[in-house]
């Protein structure tokens, strides 16, 4: 299980690094892809099994898809070489290298870390059963903003983007 | 009747004005501000029949989601107001919004429906986070807001600072959101809850990881701090302010702000509560609250655009607000003295709310009229339009600190607390502050009063008959509770 969760962490990273440092948009559309694959494997190795399938069905396809398209009708060229300035890389350096320090400082003093995962209880794995429920029982009023916060989306894609409004 | 009609009510009327902009051939779309206008004033009158939780008891999940205390009352209504307020200058602005969004065909009211809409969903959005006090609803209500800013401040799409500006707030507000969900993340993975409540007794109880704790609180500050443009994460402010059409820069840095601070304080709340890791907390909130101080007073003042200014002093003020936050006493018990920081934050944001809006609402009647908004567009305007000019001095004379203004009253409580709880640093940092607010400041007023206009044939500027009593009362309140503060203290 830790040779497999390495490997799915690595593959996410890899897709991620690839986003950032690569040229081309399809390139990094794809890179992206592979990022998602590997971070929907990580939600299954935790028995979350609904956020993994989510993971695939929405982000990998449904919005990957999207960005294709996007690439497409666009014609996006590879990005041209930028000039990247010494200010910025040591900037981006240092924040970074804080972060990071302080997440391993903390993960350090976080005694559950070395502690094995529980088993799940049988109930546990019905995980869509489980938050449909609570979705739409508990977590309504959370659920009922999100669609106000859809609409708004909404009415701003058509309003920022139609050619020519009425 | 319970507090969470009132959302209700101002979704629905968000609704209809979306409906009436589709099916109703409108003569003049200026109308559906001033219905959105009127609808808004109804919640804000209704919001004062709200029953108190003593009266009406609610149990299960929602309570705990959604709390109806004085504050999140107190906060609703200042959202309602500043939305109110917000629709009256956007009829104004009607003018220069029409420049960028629809340039070739003069006559056309394209995209105003949806102008004076959004809006409106905006504040309920800051009326749910008024009342947020679990992770998840501070969360939800938090990103409804944040999304409604995204197009508004973008909405002058044929302005390149406009899109600028937009772009830059989706790209830094989405960053910050990450850092918000990552906070929450680690405060549920530690304490096991999401409530805020619950979460402030597993903190009390100490057993939780103090290099943890901290570090969620950081992660959370830091998105918050994003919120209410807390240094150093206040590097989109003057750029997006600058860009985003006026009456939206009035919406952000007065609507945005005051539900970005009802947000801190109830997160911030329970770990100031919790021994564990109280003395910590408020070291950090000290250092935020001083750097912003020393930087949007000290970088306000070489600013000749008038808007760009009003956007260092949002941040100038954030600093005095995080200053009260930072005299919290530690263990969160308020004993010897007489207000406590959640009714100082409180006040100083209500008086911040009529003084910014003040300036905000002659600033779009300048740049519609004169077509600028550089301190120069105001250039002897106590000659052609006394009574614009006077009311600016008053909101400028309110910002600086003036006594007698309810800028002053703001001001004085938060020194006060500072002095009580010994923070002598942040005192003089605030001192210092202050005194260079009164610099630039009244850099405005003197373009107003003793440099003559640029264009003296230029016709004074009409005011219309909504925005004069809006004007008018902001005046009043100013002064009123200037003299008076206790009806505003929670």
């Amino acid at each position: 299980m830790t040779a497999l969760f390495y490997f799915f962490a690595f593959v996410m990273l890899a897709g991620g690094l690839g986003v950032v440092l690569t040229r081309s948009p399809v390139t990094s559309a794809f890179s992206m892809v592979v990022s998602f694959l590997g971070l929907a494997a990580l939600f299954i190795m935790l028995h979350a099994y609904l956020i993994g399938t989510l993971q695939i069905l929405v982000y990998a396809g449904a919005i990957m898809v999207l960005f294709l398209f996007i690439i497409m009708l666009l014609d996006l060229k590879a990005e041209e070489d930028r000039k990247i300035s010494l200010f910025t890389v040591i900037g981006g350096a240092l924040l970074v290298s804080v972060f990071a320090s302080q997440i391993i400082k903390v993960v350090k003093a976080l005694p559950a870390a070395a502690e094995a995962m529980p088993e799940l209880s049988a109930s546990a794995s019905e995980d869509v059963k489980n938050t449909g429920l609570l979705m739409f029982t508990d977590y309504v009023f959370p659920l009922q903003i999100i669609g106000v916060l859809l609409l708004v989306a909404t009415v701003g894609v058509i309003v920022l983007s139609k050619k020519e409004l009425k | 009747m319970p507090a969470y009609y009132l959302e209700v009510i101002v979704v629905v009327l968000g609704l209809t004005l979306l409906l009436v902009e589709a099916f109703v051939p409108l003569g003049d779309r200026r109308s559906l501000a001033w219905l959105a206008a009127l609808g808004i004033g109804v919640v804000l009158c209704l919001s004062f029949l709200v029953s108190t939780p003593e009266q009406a008891e609610e149990t299960g999940r929602f309570s705990a989601l959604y709390a109806t205390d004085g504050l999140a009352l107190f906060y609703k209504r200042i959202a309602l107001l500043t939305t109110l307020l917000v629709l009256l200058m956007s009829a104004d602005y009607r003018k220069i919004l029409h420049q960028y969004t629809d340039p070739e065909r003069p006559q056309s009211q394209a995209g105003l429906g949806e102008f004076f809409t959004l809006p409106v969903f905006a504040c309920a959005g800051l009326m749910w986070m008024a009342s947020a006090t679990d992770l998840i609803s501070i969360f939800v209500s938090l990103e409804a807001v944040t999304m409604t800013f995204y197009v508004l401040v973008a909405f002058m799409r044929r302005n390149v600072g406009s899109l600028e500006a937009g772009v830059k707030y989706l790209i830094l507000g989405a960053l910050s959101t990450g850092f918000l969900v990552y906070g929450i993340t680690w405060l549920y993975g530690i304490t096991g809850q999401t409530e805020l409540s619950a979460i402030s007794e597993v903190l009390k109880e100490g057993a939780v990881s103090k290099t943890a704790a901290l570090f969620a609180f950081a992660l959370i500050l830091v998105a918050l701090g994003f919120k209410v443009g807390a240094v150093p994460f206040q590097f989109w402010i003057p750029d997006v302010y600058q860009g985003a059409p006026t009456p939206i820069t009035a919406f952000l840095s007065v609507g945005s702000k005051a539900a970005g601070f009802v947000v801190l304080l109830r997160v911030s709340e329970p770990f100031i509560a919790s021994e564990l890791i109280s003395s910590n907390v408020i070291t950090i909130l000290t250092v935020v609250a001083g750097a912003t101080l020393v930087y949007g007073n000290l970088a306000a003042i070489p600013q000749n655009n008038f808007k760009r200014l009003l956007a260092f002093s949002s941040i100038s003020h954030a600093g005095f607000l995080l200053m009260a936050l930072a005299s919290t006493p530690a263990g969160g018990a308020i004993s010897q003295f007489s207000i406590s920081p959640v009714s100082a934050i409180s006040f100083y944001l209500a008086a911040y709310l009529f003084m910014t809006l003040l300036a905000f609402l002659v600033m779009t009647l300048v740049r519609t009229q004169r077509g600028g908004e550089s301190i120069d567009s105001f250039r002897g305007l106590a000659k052609t339009s006394p009574f614009l000019a006077l009311t600016l001095l008053i909101a400028m004379m309110s910002l600086a600190g003036v006594p007698l203004t309810a800028g002053f009253i703001g001001k004085f409580y938060v020194f006060l607390l500072a002095v009580n709880q010994h923070h002598y640093w942040l005192v003089a940092l605030g001192v210092v502050g202050a005194a260079a607010g009164f610099y630039y400041y009244l850099k405005v007023v003197r373009a107003m009063y003793w440099e003559a206009p640029e264009d003296t044939s230029a016709p004074a500027i009409e005011v219309s008959m909504p925005t004069k009593i809006a004007l008018i009362l902001l005046i009043v309140a100013v002064f009123i509770f200037g003299l008076d503060p206790a009806p505003l203290m929670l």
